[in-house]
């Protein structure tokens, strides 16, 4: 039997990059930290929100998102934005995606064509 | 805002650099605020929800370095090996060196053996402490600066270590070696007796005390006999614990009586220092610790040499086969 700890990691390692990719799908519209957490999990892509944040602070570093403040409600929020470069990365991860998906397909049933 | 949410971002901004400080500050209440609000909304009381959002983003310390990507830890993957390989180096070449300088010098300014090996020690410690931390500091701080860098240090495949010698012909050149070291050896002890041709003032003097054939050289002689046999069956069978054990007995069983005869001055033939005008002068007090410290250092490294191969032979325990392909 697999112990929960390994499985767990396990699990965390095969999300990881998944996570970027939805950041960058479900930022053409613009949103803010915690409702991108909210969407996303009510979407079933779980994610915690030690990782995500964190994350969208490197994406935007990385020029893959950009951000606005947003200070016309009581609490000033920062609004993330897929950017251009951004777009293009979420188009290669996405044929990427597709691609292991079809060769896990092809292997779990057993046609290796 | 309230004050507990205060002192936590207060908390994980001072560590940042000032530049980063005020929108870092300002994303954190955004974050704790909607946390708080998210819990308030489940039905909790405000100062609550508001500790245990706090609880849930954890170490503030830790909060900050994971926004900015700085390492939480001494030394990373990038700089472990690198790091590792440069004290294993510095620590087998420049601390050996250096104690052994320590001990020469102290030696030679006449203190006793007891002071010297003390001092040695003292200062063995200090540079391997030195050594450890600066050498630590330096990758520290390699790895908290940006940019790539390690590609001085990087591995190639000359690196690789040699299979350890378990094949017979890799050991004949040894076994040669000591047969040929220990028969001279041998012929030295007895034909120093009848004066040694190529040392002018003992040419027809005898370098041991004569008095010794009646006991102690014949042992010397069959002690010799007795590492040759050894030095054939570490041939025959390679090394294994039975032969660590049997070096370290024969290696005592020589370096205790030699050392006691010549430190009590019963080894050497009282005529053959008066011909060669024993004492020079200050020199014996220099030269009686080097000779004893060599000779005891000689037999220890003997010991550990042999226990180091019998480990290497054991661990590659799976390499015989692949070494007679």
């Amino acid at each position: 039997m697999i112990d929960d700890e390994t499985t767990a990691g396990h699990i965390q390692e095969l999300r990881r990059g998944t996570v970027v990719l939805a950041c960058l799908v479900r930022l053409r519209q613009p949103d803010y930290g915690y409702a991108l957490l909210e969407s996303l999990n009510s979407l079933g892509i779980i994610v915690d929100a030690n990782t995500l944040y964190p994350l969208l602070r490197r994406l935007e570093k990385q020029g893959l998102l950009v951000s606005e403040w947003n200070t016309e409600e009581a609490r000033p929020r920062k609004f993330y934005r897929t950017s251009p470069a951004g777009e293009a990365l979420a188009e290669v991860l996405t044929t990427d995606w597709r691609r292991i998906d079809d060769a896990l397909a092809r292997l779990t049933t057993g046609d290796d064509r | 805002m309230t004050t507990l949410t205060d002192r936590y971002v207060w908390a994980a901004a001072r560590t940042l650099p000032e530049a980063q400080r005020a929108e870092f500050e300002r994303e954190l209440r955004e974050r704790i605020g909607d946390a708080t609000d998210a819990l308030v909304e489940t039905g909790r009381a405000p100062a609550d929800a508001e500790r245990m959002a706090l609880v849930e983003l954890g170490d503030p310390a830790a909060l900050a370095a994971s926004y900015v990507d700085r390492p939480l830890q001494l030394i990373g993957p990038r700089y472990y090996l690198v790091w590792w390989r440069l004290l294993k180096l510095l620590y087998s070449v420049v601390l050996p060196i250096s104690v052994g300088a320590v001990l020469l010098a102290q030696l030679l300014s006449g203190d006793g053996v007891g002071d010297a090996i003390g001092n040695a020690i003292g200062v063995g410690l200090s540079i391997a402490v030195n050594l450890g931390f600066w050498t630590t500091l330096v990758f520290a701080l390699l790895e908290r600066s940006p940019g790539k860098g390690a590609a001085d240090l990087a591995w190639t495949p000359d690196m690789l270590p040699a299979l350890p010698e378990l094949s017979r012909p890799g050991r004949r050149g040894e076994l040669i070696g000591s047969l040929v070291f220990l028969g001279l050896f041998a012929l030295v002890i007895v034909w120093q007796h009848f004066g040694l041709p190529w040392v002018g003032a003992l040419e027809t003097t005898p370098l041991l005390d004569p008095g010794l054939w009646s006991f102690w050289i014949p042992y010397f002689l069959v002690l010799i006999v007795l590492e040759m046999l050894f030095a054939v069956a570490i041939y025959v069978w390679g090394w294994n614990w039975w032969l660590v054990a049997a070096n370290l007995v024969l290696n005592v069983a020589f370096v205790v009586p030699a050392v006691w005869l010549f430190t009590t001055g019963q080894l050497i033939n009282p005529e053959a220092l008066d011909v060669m005008g024993w004492p020079w002068g200050d020199a014996g007090d220099v030269i009686v610790p080097i000779v004893v410290v060599v000779v005891i250092g000689v037999a220890v490294w003997d010991v550990i040499d042999g226990v180091i191969k019998t480990v290497r032979g054991s661990r590659a325990g799976a390499m015989p086969t692949l070494g007679r392909i």
